[in-house]
């Protein structure tokens, strides 16, 4: 029996046209509903990776295992959550499973994603630095989170842009609740650092060059 | 953890204000620049009021990048890569 969904967890991610009936019949072995799942969201799919990876080819790699993953898990799929919702979780955890195999200690995660000195955010309340000017452009923003240490943007990606609480990113990278809403804070506060000087910001080919 | 609900904010400096700030914004239910509990604060502490406001445009505006915009360049994965998949998908499963 589908479980009825909670309208909540579709605010962000509210249905595509045509994508029940597609997974529906993706979950029968169609395979070209699973290539209509795959145009659906591969775009989403692949900047997530991108944005947490920095990395173009493992990104693209992280997107390929991402729907490998969904066509064999597609059957545990209940509707409980949004689609885009289950299939971002999914890929969050792909992410994270194949940055822990590169080497991030999952025991130590609290420490290894606090960045160095030099990209800590200024302390300079008091200062008199201009205020940002009431708006960002996206093309400027996502040169500025490309630009961030990997520890903060992990949580400012999957927080501010991706839409999960902080219990849940404690819970997809091993630290508190508390550590998330520090670091997310720490990445904003940087943020606002990049975004006041976006003249020295790498201009984005793709998203890959500025993120390393 | 700071504890919000006895914290006094009109009598608070900057930087003990900074202290809340990752609680604050965790905390949802409407926009910190716009709450009256901190009016009197942000009066005194001008810079703080343009701090969380600077915040609360980035927090915003980050949500706008959750869906990639057609004319971007670089996000999007290769014409190779469905293929790719494909070609996997019809391969056995692994033992």
């Amino acid at each position: 029996m589908q479980t009825k969904p909670n309208p909540g967890f579709f605010k962000r991610n509210p249905p595509i046209a045509g994508e029940a009936e597609a997974i529906e019949q993706a979950k029968n072995g169609d395979a070209e509903a699973f290539s209509k799942l795959y145009a659906l969201h591969k775009r989403r799919v692949y900047t997530l990776c991108l944005r947490m990876l920095g990395n173009v080819s493992e990104a693209e790699d992280m997107t390929q295992e991402a729907f490998l993953h969904l066509f064999r898990k597609l059957g545990s799929f209940r509707g409980e959550s949004a689609f885009s919702t289950w299939l971002h979780r999914l890929t969050v955890n792909l992410v994270l499973m194949h940055l822990r195999k590169k080497g991030l200690n999952l025991v130590s995660l609290e420490e290894t994603i606090n960045p160095s000195e030099d990209d800590a955010p200024k302390r300079d309340f008091g200062s008199r630095d201009p205020q940002l000017a009431g708006s960002v452009d996206r093309v400027t923003l996502e040169r500025a989170v490309a630009s961030l240490p990997p520890g903060y943007r992990m949580v400012f990606v999957l927080h501010d842009v991706e839409g999960f609480e902080h219990n849940e990113i404690a819970s997809m990278l091993e630290c508190s609740t508390g550590n998330s809403k520090s670091q997310l804070h720490k990445a904003r506060l940087k943020l606002r650092e990049l975004l006041r000087q976006p003249e020295k910001l790498a201009p984005v080919a793709g998203l890959q060059e500025v993120a390393r | 953890m700071k504890d919000l609900a006895t914290a006094n904010f009109d009598k608070m400096t900057a930087a003990e204000f900074e202290e809340y700030l990752p609680e604050l914004f965790a905390m949802g239910g409407g926009k910190i620049s716009e709450n009256p509990r901190f009016a009197v604060f942000f009066k005194a502490n001008p810079y703080c009021a343009a701090l969380v406001s600077d915040l609360e445009t980035i927090a915003e505006q980050a949500r706008s990048l959750f869906e990639p915009v057609g004319d971007e360049a670089g996000l999007e994965p290769s014409d190779e890569l469905w293929p790719k998949i494909a070609s996997k998908l019809k391969e056995p499963p692994e033992e």
